[in-house]
């Protein structure tokens, strides 16, 4: 009885909820993508960030399959930790978010602007596997966390090489080139982090930053036996804020933008809600950090039973009209032969004519494909010059003459 | 000796600074630019402005009558159909040809392969009506003897076969649909999808369910069916302790569907990364742990019951656990995969809604020809995002196998009109070796954007490029061009032989008068 009470329940939602004026989002799966762009003890801090993002987003149903982690992973089995294996973000140490399964999905040297790029565009050669590819489609929601020490217009990966600003909103039209996303929501917790999501132009994307262009972004507190500080503030009242969050929660992304206060995170942190087409007070918290999947409740089962019992009582009995499908597939017989349609006489003109025809299929230029040529040249060349090198008279280098040189012209 | 040795120097210091600025700088700046194959870029923005207007779908269909002999109602029935389409604004052209019944050659097609061709059937009734067939593409037409001396029959033909027995052309192409599919029940077309059947079970008592016997007797067929258009690789498996999270519920009462949504966690089911299949369909079914919830799950009144979720699977959960070595037989399987059956063609598109397919038959072969054009379309918008793509980043390179793939997936679309726009052709088997080669036209044009080099030049930026080659040219240009200075501002050897002369004879004179 009370699923039958759930349809009408389902229609009445359905046709009160532009009243109550909250827009629901058209994605069906969510996806999270964690980067801590650091390396080194020192930047224990980031690593634990992002883990603790990946806690939050698993927590709240993100299967594994569908968050992909990159951080450099060499604090937790550091020779200077003095928890092996663990990774604490806060100094109560209540919370190992090493402890669990963690799946780490780029680690080490791995952690490159390239790989990154790569994994947005979803550009790999053939033998990627999948469970390193972003394979999202226009249902996803999106959430990219990233983490690092980051400059105007840059962020740091791995004191090694940056991505710049203009990199990042390029993979991002590049994603909405190809509907690789439906809506994506950036988060960044870096030094004048608002400069990374400054040069975005690509619709549907919502981002936040946690300190202004010229400011720094503050570590929240250390902890005294580990000997480094171990979490961001901006990430930290985050966190604070999102623990509250189950997956049914109402809450929405601008509760989450208001706690944010210039004394808990003593710094300005910035939203860009300019190319998102909902308002933040619109959109459920769980639309980006958790993966709610939508149950229908199924109809005609009484009829699949009674087809079922039919099938099984009288197996022999064909009935062409039945119920079900499966009637039809077992009654019917797969013959698979070659039909030669070159043997049809035809009695009419066809209507159409050929594309080929038509277009005269002439899209194509011809391309040189010789591409050794100009490697030729430039061998043959190094070549000749080495040859005229050593053929130039000696007379031509300006040496001091000897004594014995000058005599005869003396 | 000498003023041939300073000529000879001079010409070879020419030579090396023509050598420098008329080969080694276009060579080098030839070596270094980024590679971009010259994709043909007008072409394919011709084909997403839709300027090409080269697709006009041809569904040839045979009238048969056993009753009267019509020698002209094909013709007839061709104006009517016609004038049908013609009522609404064809996103896509398309129509149907229609031609008389020829026996001989249907025959053999028949008899070979089932029945290839649409065919309608006239037969004479009392009444007027028509009747789509189940298990053939088979239209039936009754008509009366009045309806032939008002000669409304072409029209009633024309009007069972647009509107109903091509309906799905009818509303996609002809109508305000658009070719994007905006299913959010239905997964994206793909010509092979990966099926996970999970058994799942609050304990961990052992458990064996005779599910490779219902597959092959109730799936297989399915398959079968379904073969021309979808490839199933199917897999079945147990979990033990897993109850999908859903006993949070028991605690709770007047659950709804939404709280269901809230509490199920089918995180451990997602498991597309273990197989090579793009995409996935899910069938779990879900038992309670018996130390969780004894008396099984409160929220769910009946043994069992169905839920579908949306471009996941189908969900069936059971009220009462499982008790210690059960089995699970046949006839407790076979609901279930009926209802599945039922959802799989909610959650492949072939239909929106929970109704039962009336003409499965002619409804896949019209989803063949839809998902065909669609194939060309996504096809087109790929290869449009590709232009578009390499038009706005200037240093990506295009590599060579870009272009090719490109020039193939171009030469696929029209070899796939052209079997669209042929009349001649329209049987089963040139729908499906069109569905085949669109699906390859797709693939093509997704290799085509996807190029795993079109990435490596996009971050790097033109002064690192400097700062690479600077120490290699800098030494090169130095010396070529300061020993050039350098001899031009020597002297001539005349002169130079004229001073050593007058050296030479005052040293002379300074000797004799020693």
């Amino acid at each position: 009885m009370m699923l039958g009470i759930w349809r009408y329940l389902l229609v009445v939602l359905l046709v009160i909820q532009p009243v109550f004026g909250l827009v629901e989002s058209k994605h069906t799966n969510n996806w999270a993508v964690l980067v801590s762009t650091s390396r080194f003890w020192f930047n224990y801090r980031h690593m634990a960030n992002v883990l603790s993002m990946y806690r939050t987003v698993k927590r709240l149903g993100i299967p594994d399959s569908q968050i992909i982690l990159m951080l450099s992973d060499d604090v937790a089995c550091n020779s200077r930790n003095l928890f092996p294996g663990s990774v604490f973000n806060n100094q109560d140490h209540a919370i190992d978010l090493y402890g669990d399964s963690v799946e780490v999905d780029y680690r080490g040297y791995e952690v490159t602007v390239e790989n990154f790029i790569r994994l947005l565009t979803d550009r790999w050669s053939e033998d990627q596997p999948k469970s390193k590819r972003l394979l999202t489609d226009e249902n996803s929601n999106i959430f990219i966390y990233m983490t690092g020490h980051g400059g105007d217009d840059f962020l740091k990966f791995q004191d090694a090489e940056e991505i710049a600003s203009e990199d990042l909103a390029d993979a991002f039209e590049q994603m909405y080139e190809k509907k690789r996303y439906n809506e994506i929501f950036f988060m960044v917790d870096t030094c004048q982090a608002n400069t990374m999501y400054s040069k975005f132009y690509s619709p549907n994307i919502l981002a936040v930053g946690s300190s202004e262009i010229d400011e720094s972004s503050y570590s929240h507190h250390s902890d005294v036996e580990i000997g480094v500080a171990v979490i961001d503030r901006f990430t930290y009242y985050s966190l604070e804020f999102l623990e509250g969050i189950e997956k049914d929660s109402n809450v929405t992304l601008q509760d989450l933008f208001d706690s944010y206060t210039f004394e808990k995170v003593h710094s300005h942190a910035g939203i860009r809600r300019d190319l998102f087409q909902r308002d933040p007070k619109d959109v459920l918290i769980t639309d980006f950090f958790a993966n709610v999947q939508n149950v229908i409740p199924d109809q005609g089962k009484e009829e699949a039973i009674a087809a079922a019992a039919s099938k099984v009582n009288d197996a022999g009995e064909n009935d062409l009209f039945g119920p079900n499908v499966l009637n039809l597939a077992l009654e019917r017989t797969t013959r698979e032969s070659k039909n030669s349609t070159d043997n049809v006489t035809s009695r009419w003109v066809p209507h159409f004519t050929k594309t080929r025809q038509l277009n005269g299929n002439d899209f194509t230029r011809v391309v040189s494909s010789d591409n050794t040529y100009p490697r030729i040249i430039a061998v043959v060349t190094i070549l000749l010059t080495s040859a005229v090198y050593c053929l130039i008279p000696r007379s031509g280098t300006p040496k001091p003459t000897t004594k014995e040189q000058r005599l005869p012209y003396m | 000796m000498y003023p041939t040795t300073f000529k000879l120097r001079k010409l070879i210091g020419v030579c090396f600074l023509a050598l420098y600025l008329l080969l080694g700088v276009p060579l080098w700046y030839k070596l270094t630019t980024t590679y971009r194959a010259p994709l043909p870029i007008e072409y394919i923005q011709a084909l997403h402005d839709d300027r090409l207007h080269d697709i006009h779908m041809v569904i040839p269909v045979y009238l048969k009558c056993d009753s009267y002999k019509f020698p002209d109602l094909h013709k007839a029935v061709q104006v009517q159909v016609n004038s049908l389409l013609d009522t609404k604004d064809q996103g896509i052209p398309w129509s149907l040809q229609l031609m008389p019944y020829d026996a001989e050659k249907l025959q053999d097609s028949n008899n070979l392969n089932g029945s290839d061709y649409h065919v309608v059937n006239l037969v004479l009734d009392e009444a007027v009506g028509f009747s789509l067939a189940y298990d053939t593409k088979e239209t039936t037409v009754f008509f009366d003897d009045p309806s032939i001396i008002t000669n409304d029959l072409p029209f009633f033909i024309a009007q069972t076969l647009v509107e109903h027995a091509f309906e799905l052309e009818w509303s996609v192409l002809s109508g305000d649909e658009r070719l994007e599919v905006t299913n959010s029940m239905a997964i994206s077309y793909r010509p092979n999808i990966h099926l996970s059947i999970s058994l799942l079970t609050g304990d961990g008592y052992p458990v064996s369910w005779e599910i490779d016997s219902t597959l092959k007797k109730y799936f297989s067929p399915l398959r079968k069916f379904l073969s021309p258009l979808v490839n199933f690789t199917v897999d079945t498996g147990i979990l033990y302790y897993n109850d999908l999270n859903l006993h949070t519920l028991n605690n709770r009462q007047n659950v709804t569907w939404k709280d269901l949504s809230h509490a199920v966690d089918l995180s451990e089911l997602l498991s597309m990364n273990y197989f090579s299949e793009a995409a996935s369909l899910n069938l779990a079914i879900v038992f309670p742990s018996e130390q969780n919830s004894k008396d099984g799950f409160n929220f769910i009144n009946d043994n069992w019951y169905s839920f579908l979720v949306p471009q996941w699977g189908m969900l069936t959960i059971n009220k009462y656990p499982l008790k210690q070595n059960s089995s699970l037989t046949e006839n407790y399987l076979t609901p279930i995969m009926y209802q599945f059956a039922t959802d799989i063609f909610q959650l492949l598109g072939l239909k929106k809604d929970s109704q039962e397919l009336t003409s499965p038959c002619i409804t896949i072969d019209s989803f063949r020809r839809i998902t065909i054009l669609q194939n060309i379309h996504k096809a087109e918008e790929t290869l449009w995002s590709l232009v578009k793509l390499t038009q706005s980043f200037q240093t990506m390179s295009i590599p060579e196998e870009v272009l090719g793939n490109v020039t193939e997936a171009l030469d696929l679309r029209l070899q796939i009109i052209d079997m669209l726009n042929d009349p001649l052709q329209g049987g089963d088997e040139s729908w499906n070796r069109a569905l085949i080669l669109s699906n390859k036209l797709v693939e093509l044009s997704e290799a085509a954007f996807f190029h795993g080099e079109m990435v490596q030049q996009n971050f790097f930026p033109q002064e690192h490029k400097l700062a690479v080659y600077l120490p290699l040219l800098g030494p090169i240009t130095v010396v070529t061009f300061f020993g050039f200075i350098r001899l031009i501002k020597e002297k001539p050897d005349g002169k130079k032989r004229h001073s050593n002369g007058s050296e030479k004879s005052s040293e002379i004179e300074g000797k004799k008068s020693n």
